[in-house]
């Protein structure tokens, strides 16, 4: 059992500028949280205040119920796996994972079953004699891994573990951390700025921005239905695109540019008549044919989907980018016909999304 | 307790053999005491002949060889064992040479008669030559026992798999 309450977190730092605002997530145990946002949002600062290398500034930390917000880092039982490994490299790979355990003077043979139980899990059975200069950094971000599985502990923390890692690497090391989490039904908690990596391993997303919670849900909701703005325009790979329109006569009408609403859609609409929103709609919910014309400035043919960029409106005010399904040839200046599948609507004034019945 | 031996042994596969290599370190600078304790600058000329430059010479030797060695145990290689028995061996033998010899002569310093080697230091040097050798031949061992110990846990464990 490992459930982790956050309530009320705040990070101010001695020259008094503010990295989180009022933070606040019950964590249940065997979930696995990703603290996804921009650099500089505050989700690392978070993740340090949880394993106890930041002072928290005001609010409440609680595991399992016993306040913890004064426990030093030592005395959490939480692991920490570092973005850079942070291994040591005149030692092997079994005396990397076992030193921890050598520290708190456990019985040897204890330490012998827990290390190869661990890199009998991570597949580094084979690597452990050899020193960490000798293994890939996938390898190594593994053992980073192993050290914190060897232990135990009851929370494990991972602060941008893949990021020094390249394109393909990060896929599969990816992978095996969803499969260790399946594996150890351990409650974590995930810090990245790659979208990707939040929504393919967490059971909830936290994405923040400039030290505030944003939205805190499943990537589903997340990318279904965002909070605001931020949300919308940071999840989802390539960004949603948003246009300036006005609700007007049961339509959205842009800069050289007019959207029919559907009869739910004009409802959810319905206190916004004839006032400036913001529609946003994601690039894979742009289909063609339709009434839309787009002047298309590049066609980026991925395989599966082309990825066409243009802009929409008598001057080409609009700038926008369609996920299209197959494969187009579209060239510089080429029309293509479009239309709207799905559409999000935020405030202009708040950037919060315009839900039905909600101002 | 079966299986507490088998683990104890199966540690040896990703351990290092710190208790022989510490110990062959240790000779050496027992060897380093021996060798800056017997020269005493008040005894004239005694020391200026070819054994004691045969001496320095030994002492580097011993003291790359058993840091060679000191290195070989650490990874349970079982033939550098006997290189350190042998330093061992040669450590004893080394008793009789120099420190016997200094300790029953004599020299005549500005008109005295003077014992080259007193009684004291010369149960000093002793005592280094002897403890680098109980050193040397404790690491052996102890390196012997494990190496061996090692080759027969991997072997039972590649007949498990087969």
């Amino acid at each position: 059992m490992a459930e982790l309450s956050l309530q009320h977190i705040d990070k101010i730092y001695d020259n008094n500028v503010q990295a989180v605002f009022d933070f606040n997530i019950d964590v249940k145990d065997g979930e696995l949280i990703v603290l996804v946002g921009p650099s500089g949002c505050g989700k690392s600062t978070t993740l340090r205040m949880v394993a106890g290398l930041e002072d928290i500034s005001n609010g409440k930390l609680f595991l399992d119920g016993r306040d913890i917000t004064q426990t030093p880092a030592k005395d959490r039982d939480m692991a920490m796996v570092f973005q850079n490994y942070a291994l040591y490299g005149h030692m092997t790979i079994y005396e990397n994972m076992a030193f921890s355990l050598t520290l708190r003077k456990e019985d040897p043979n204890v330490i012998h079953k827990k290390v190869l139980a661990a890199a009998e899990i991570l597949g580094l059975t084979s690597q452990l004699n050899k020193k960490p200069s000798q293994l890939s950094g996938g390898q190594r971000q593994r053992v980073a891994m192993g050290r914190s599985i060897v232990r135990n502990p009851k929370v494990f923390l991972f602060d941008e573990p893949l990021s020094n890692l390249d394109a393909k690497l990060r896929g599969a090391t990816r992978r095996e951390i969803l499969l260790l989490h399946k594996r150890l039904s351990a409650t974590m908690l995930y810090v990245t700025h790659d979208q990707t990596e939040a929504l393919t391993l967490a059971d909830r997303i936290v994405c923040m921005s400039m030290g505030h919670v944003q939205q805190i849900g499943t990537p589903l909701e997340l990318y279904d239905s965002p909070n605001n703005l931020f949300v919308a325009g940071f999840i989802g790979l390539p960004p949603m695109n948003f246009f300036d329109v006005t609700f007007e006569d049961g339509k959205l009408k842009g800069k050289g540019f007019e959207v029919s609403l559907s009869d739910e859609e004009k409802y959810t609409l319905s206190d916004y008549n004839r006032q400036e929103i913001t529609l946003g709609v994601r690039p894979e919910d742009i289909v063609e044919g339709g009434t839309l014309h787009v002047k298309v400035f590049s066609n980026e043919n991925l395989g599966m989907n082309t990825l066409v960029h243009g802009h929409m409106g008598a001057n080409g005010e609009n700038r926008i980018s369609a996920k299209l399904r197959g494969w187009t040839d579209y060239k510089n200046g080429d029309e293509a016909m479009v239309s709207f599948k799905r559409k999000h609507f935020f405030d202009k004034q708040t950037t919060n999304s315009i839900r039905k019945g909600e101002r | 307790m079966n299986e507490e031996r088998t683990i104890k042994l199966d540690r040896l596969r990703y351990t290092k053999n710190a208790a022989s290599s510490r110990l062959a370190i240790l000779a050496i600078l027992l060897d380093v005491l021996f060798f800056v304790s017997i020269y005493k600058s008040d005894v004239g000329s005694y020391y200026y002949n070819i054994l004691i430059g045969a001496s320095i010479l030994y002492n580097l030797i011993f003291m790359l060889a058993a840091f060679l060695a000191s290195e070989g145990v650490k990874n349970y290689k079982a033939n550098y064992s006997w290189l350190l028995i042998a330093l061992g061996v040669i450590q004893v033998v080394r008793i009789f040479i120099i420190p016997m010899q200094a300790h029953s002569a004599t020299v005549t310093v500005g008109g005295a008669e003077t014992v080259v080697m007193g009684s004291g230091q010369f149960i000093r040097v002793i005592i280094y030559l002897v403890a680098s050798a109980a050193c040397l031949f404790a690491s052996a061992v102890i390196n012997l026992q494990k190496s061996r110990a090692l080759a027969q846990h991997v072997a039972s464990l590649g007949e498990a798999k087969a």
